[in-house]
């Protein structure tokens, strides 16, 4: 079982979340050129290691959290957390 | 119409009346124009349909001036002093923070138009304007209460929370996976037993009530019917 940290409702069941998928920064829209939003929607890297996710709260809180998670050995910890002001 | 919805509807003729989705067990009877199911149980571990209680949502900013007035901060659920009524009577409404910004207000069967205008009339009087939503959800969501000692027991077969009194003290409020649906969860004793709340979607109502009576089962539980005001 993986134990997601979620910053308002303490470690819960990964079965409580819905992955939203590897987290990153926006392009910006003003400047950003077709091959670069192809790559921040459609591309990931999914490395052998320590990869960002975002992750949602759907059976708890229903806030969005970003972790960071090894995708060998499932282990996770916190990373900064998009919309929690705790 | 069926045997029992007639006479429902025969003890009650002063409206339409109203439906949970959990079919009351036999014998079934009107309350505050609602079909409840009129058994009594007292048996030690009971779970009981109180879907007719008023249950309205409030939305607004976690950390503005509507969450430090209502009371029931995220993760617990108190009873009101912001519903007190002119003589300071308590108006038996139970304030739960179900969500970072989100709460949710029992009260008695048939008061939700009344909750809905405090609550509003509580966030026009802030002296700051904040976004805020009431919404009345009496009729879009199911409520059950399980009593008795060995409530923990049942719940954790269906729920991976921490039950103990160290985690979950009486007052406690969770939202959290139970029997795989999103369900909150208010620890709320009642006459020193243990006794837990849990508020989920209308149309999960039947499955979760099943759900628990059929866990329950190896305990001995057994359906109890509705008695006003629900929350005693």
């Amino acid at each position: 079982m993986i134990l997601l940290p979620c910053p308002w409702c303490g470690p819960r069941n990964v079965a409580e979340f819905g992955y939203v998928g590897e987290a990153g920064p926006r392009p910006d829209p003003a400047s950003a050129g077709p091959e670069e939003w192809r790559g921040y929607l459609y591309g990931r890297a999914n490395p052998c290691g320590w990869v960002a996710e975002s992750w949602y709260h759907r059976m708890g809180c229903r806030r969005y959290i970003s972790v960071e998670r090894h995708t060998l050995s499932n282990e996770v910890r916190p990373l900064a957390t998009e919309g929690a002001g705790r | 119409m069926s045997d029992h919805v007639r006479r429902a509807a025969s003890a009650d003729a002063r409206g339409p009346i109203a439906r949970s989705p959990i079919a009351p067990a036999p014998p079934v009877a009107a309350v505050a124009g609602w079909e409840v199911s009129a058994r009594r149980s007292d048996a030690d571990l009971t779970v009981t349909d109180l879907t007719p209680l008023a249950k309205v949502q409030v939305k607004a900013p976690w950390d503005g001036a509507l969450a430090g007035t209502l009371g029931g901060p995220f993760g617990r659920a108190e009873r009101s002093a912001s519903f007190e009524d002119a003589e300071g009577d308590d108006e038996d409404v139970l304030v739960v923070g179900s969500g970072p910004g989100e709460w949710l207000a029992l009260g008695s069967p048939g008061t939700a138009p009344d909750l809905v205008e405090r609550l509003e009339r509580l966030a026009a009087r802030l002296p700051n304007p904040e976004f805020v939503t009431v919404v009345d959800l009496t009729h879009g969501r199911a409520l059950i209460r399980i009593a008795g000692e060995r409530t923990p027991d049942l719940l954790a077969k269906v729920c991976g929370i921490d039950l103990g009194e160290t985690v979950t003290p009486n007052g406690a409020a969770f939202r959290s996976s139970v029997a795989r649906l999103a369900v909150d969860v208010v620890r709320y004793d009642r006459d020193g037993t243990r006794s837990y709340l849990l508020h989920c979607e209308r149309s999960s109502g039947q499955y979760l009530f099943d759900a628990l009576l059929d866990a329950g089962g190896e305990f001995g539980a057994e359906i109890d019917g509705f008695v006003e005001p629900g929350l005693s």
